[in-house]
């Protein structure tokens, strides 16, 4: 369940070139081949610290190889799926913990790392720079703030002569719900985080009600952000011009257009009800060998270059104040939430397991 | 023969060559399972659940058919091929390899651009279990002809030439002589399809969505996002004995089609209604096989205001911008892991496959079969638990890879063993050759074919397959598959062309392995 808008399928790349094997023979081929063998199997003089983030994770490569110039350390970087695999595989190794330092855990999944006693509590000097009301507690420090939200396309409702839905209550109606694509919260980050907001805007009762009838009355449901946006918005070709995406995608549509669109060609669909405010965070894994540098690490990622860094490559905002956006930003809209309550999110898994018993396999 | 092959030092030999693949199998596919399977025992109360009953339908359904489906089609395209000479037909064997090297979001992306809401043919077929089915095709009709084409090749020519002497017709010749003939091996074709139908993945969570989710996808969700392990184990015990009986099947039907051994013979054009129906199915294979890549290869140089070459132009500059890893570094990387993966599955697929053939073991052949009817989902969580030393480390990337590619090789390579007949065995021996010169003049240059033909196979599935994300991978080992999954994974028009520009690259580079691996001619599995 990343929170980027980058999910199941992505792999953001930080890359480091390896063992650059485009030999001209198949003899060096193999010789490289081999001596990566080699190497990744032994171990270096310099401390290794590794890093497992979700798949969406994307910094630029100089300044993780600052950071391993300053600290003397050799930085692993470990890809675990989407954000809720990724805790499951941390729960499931936590005998013998997969990394020292995960970054990508996020508000939704902190309580159940917690129940399960994945993180060691550390507070980073850093995190002062932090808004009070967006720190996560003392087991995982805020890196960025993103918020998770129904986009439409724009060319489609204006073409049609459609007015947008104004409600939830209204989203779900045939006339919408046909209209409309969301991910799975069973398998999906953002679809859980917009299942949490329902919730919290209709109670546990109304909202399994809303999300029956919705897709009785048409609204299809993915597995992920990928298939909903890539596949099945109408913007790319699909059937469906309300999207489940975040409140950052038209921005990163006119980034990503190569100075083609000088305007957004989705919109932000802010239904009471619809948004939801999901903070990703680093943590230290209970177990760690290198305690030390994996609070340099979480000092680290809320450094001031890194928090400049990853908002174009990830979409999410800083954490820490005072950072400056990219003008590109300006496409983005924030939606009026404010953070989901620690009673709901405590109960985030059980609510997802009584979705997928009470609405999927109905 | 048999009497000296079974004696003692015999067997010692088998057993020594057969103790490496043996090993492999034990650590990187047995012993995970076993693990994941005692983790919790499974539920098998959940079974009885009706939704669960309609996914176990589904899955076994939709396998059976596109089983039923690939043998109308595929059958009779095959026999023609093996009967007529058409121009092009060595290449259009090999193109049909293609489909194999496809990464399943590539083929889904192909298809929704043809049968999607705005598709190129204007036939919506979104949501519907068609769209499943022709993803199931696209992936299992070549196989079907590259299979039934090998068993029409062995059928002599002269029994069918004798029938038509006697007065039969054609058809009847067909009908009378050389399907039953071939009939083993065009049956053990659509078992097979049967079996990576049922056990797809990639396809129905991609094209199927919550409706038509397979097992697999079942054990998936499950396992990765639920963590209701022992519900994902009862699972795969139901897909395990479904997969194991279709095996044993395929296995005694694939037995009896070892018989005959290929010949070469000028082949006649074909005339009249055979013209008709060979132009008319090689039309409809491609059609289904390649409209899909073609689509696929038209996006990434489309975009929304009409023909451009930024999406290549992007790719090729990405060195310098921050749009994810390097071409340079994702084409290394493929090259590499192919290059390793081969190295390994030749080694354990032509050990595995020697021990079976000197034996005449059919538990022997029966393993080399198990990578394909695991659930690979199963075994990821199996390995993070077993090998906490190898979490994350090439070793283990590669043994999966080998894990996935080393059956294509045994199938490759065991009926080409087989095929080579026992008196020119006897022969070289009587003239005095030596077991190593029998080996070395006799055996291996018949084999070398098919061994060609599955290291092509082999490689293609490291190519083409996300079998990386059954093991925790690292940033650089970017591969030109997993950069694709990743710019799909960013919102804009840009990385959705960049990734169909990748997926085209991707091709080429496999029809190149091909061309040079494989002559056309190679009977993979």
């Amino acid at each position: 369940m990343a929170a980027a808008p980058a999910h199941i399928e992505s792999w953001a790349g930080v890359s480091t070139p390896f063992v650059d094997a485009k030999g001209s023979c198949m003899k060096k081929m193999v010789l490289a081949g081999l001596m990566a063998l080699i190497s990744a199997a032994s171990a270096q003089n310099v401390p290794t610290l590794t890093v497992i983030t979700h798949d969406s994770f994307d910094l630029d490569k100089k300044l993780i190889a600052g950071f391993e110039a300053a600290n003397h350390v050799r930085v692993r970087l470990i890809r675990g799926g989407d954000a809720g695999e990724m805790l499951n595989k941390l729960i499931l190794s936590r005998a013998n913990p997969i990394a020292d330092v995960v970054y990508g855990l996020d508000n939704t999944l902190l309580p159940r790392a917690e129940a399960a006693g994945l993180l060691t509590p550390y507070t980073s000097p850093a995190s002062r720079k932090v808004p009070a009301q967006d720190r996560l507690g003392p087991l995982l420090s805020t890196v960025d703030t993103g918020y998770v939200a129904l986009n439409y396309d724009r060319a489609y409702f204006a073409k049609a002569g459609l007015k947008l839905p104004a409600s939830l209550d209204e989203l779900k109606t045939p006339a919408y719900a046909r209209l409309t694509v969301v991910e799975s919260p069973a398998t999906s980050s953002p679809g859980a985080a917009f299942y949490l907001a329902t919730v919290q805007e209709l109670g546990q009762d109304g909202a399994l009600v809303w999300w029956r009838s919705a897709r009785q009355n048409g609204m299809k449901v993915t597995r992920g952000w990928s298939q909903a946006y890539n596949q099945d918005f109408s913007l790319y070709g699909g059937r469906y011009p309300i999207v489940l995406s975040y409140a950052s995608s038209p921005a990163a549509e006119v980034f990503y257009s190569e100075g083609k669109l000088k305007d957004a060609p989705s919109g932000n669909l802010f239904l009471p009800g619809s948004s939801f405010l999901q903070l990703e965070g680093v943590g230290i894994l209970k177990g760690s060998r290198q305690p030390a540098l994996a609070r340099r690490f979480v000092d680290f990622m809320l450094s001031g270059p890194v928090q400049a860094d990853f908002p174009t490559r990830m979409w999410v905002y800083p954490s820490v104040t005072g950072v400056k956006l990219a003008e590109v930003w300006k496409f983005a809209q924030q939606p009026d939430v404010k953070l989901a309550p620690a009673a709901l999110l405590s109960r985030a898994q059980a609510l997802t397991d009584l979705w997928v018993t009470e609405v999927l396999r109905k | 023969m048999s009497g000296e092959r079974r004696s003692g030092p015999g067997r010692r030999t088998t057993l020594l060559l057969a103790a490496l693949p043996l090993l492999f199998l034990a650590a990187f596919l047995l012993l995970p399972l076993l693990r994941v399977l005692g983790i919790g025992g499974a539920s098998l109360g959940i079974l009885g659940q009706p939704y669960f009953q309609g996914r176990l339908l589904w899955t076994f359904w939709q396998a059976a058919l596109t089983a039923v489906l690939a043998l109308i089609i595929g059958g009779p395209l095959a026999y023609l091929l093996a009967r007529y000479h058409l121009p092009g037909k060595g290449l259009l064997l090999r193109l049909l390899l293609l489909p194999f090297v496809t990464p399943t979001l590539v083929a889904a992306l192909g298809l929704l651009s043809l049968f999607g809401p705005r598709g190129l043919t204007g036939l919506d077929l979104s949501e519907t279990p068609t769209l499943t089915l022709l993803g199931n095709l696209f992936f299992n009709l070549p196989l079907m002809v590259r299979l039934g084409y090998a068993g029409f090749l062995r059928v002599p020519p002269s029994l069918n030439a004798a029938a038509r002497t006697l007065g039969a017709s054609g058809w009847r010749a067909a009908l009378g002589v050389s399907i039953p003939l071939a009939w083993p091996g065009l049956a053990a074709g659509a078992v097979l399809v049967f079996l990576y139908s049922a056990l797809s993945f990639g396809l129905p969570l991609l094209l199927g969505g919550e409706r038509y989710a397979t097992l697999e996808v079942e054990i998936y969700t499950l396992t990765a996002y639920q963590l209701r392990l022992p519900e994902a184990s009862a699972l795969i015990l139901v897909q395990l004995s479904v997969t194991l009986l279709a095996t044993v099947l395929y296995l005694r039907l694939a037995g009896g089609a070892g018989a005959g051994v290929a010949v070469a013979r000028t082949l006649p054009r074909p005339r009249g209604r055979a013209a008709l129906a060979t132009y008319g199915l090689t039309g409809l294979v491609l059609v289904l096989c390649f409209a899909p890549l073609l689509a696929v290869a038209l996006r990434s140089v489309s975009g929304r205001a009409g023909p451009t070459l930024a999406f290549w132009q992007g790719l090729f500059s990405s060195e310098l911008g921050n749009n994810g890893p390097s071409l340079g570094l994702m084409l290394g990387n493929t090259l590499r892991f192919a290059l390793l993966t081969l190295l390994c599955s030749l080694l354990l697929g032509g050990l595995h496959a020697l021990a079976a053939f000197r034996s005449r073991s059919r538990l022997l052949d029966l393993l080399s079969l198990l990578p394909l009817m695991v659930s690979p989902v199963s075994l990821a969580v199996g390995y993070l638990l077993l090998y906490p030393g190898l979490r994350a480390e090439l070793p283990l990337l590669i043994a999966a890879y080998s894990l996935l590619a080393t059956p294509l090789i045994v199938r490759s390579v065991l009926p080409a063993l087989r095929a080579v007949p026992v008196q020119v065995q006897q022969a070289a021996r009587t003239l005095g050759a030596s077991p190593v010169t029998l080996w070395r003049t006799v055996m291996l240059p018949s084999v070398l074919p098919a061994l060609r033909g599955g290291a092509a196979l082999s490689l293609a599935t490291v190519l083409g397959e996300f079998a990386a994300t059954l093991v925790l991978t690292r940033p650089e080992w970017a591969t030109l598959s997993t950069g694709m999954y990743e710019r799909l994974g960013r919102p804009g028009e840009q990385n959705l062309g960049e990734a169909c520009a990748l997926a085209t690259l991707l091709m080429l580079l496999a029809l190149a392995v091909f061309g040079v691996l494989d002559g056309g001619k190679g009977e993979v599995i």
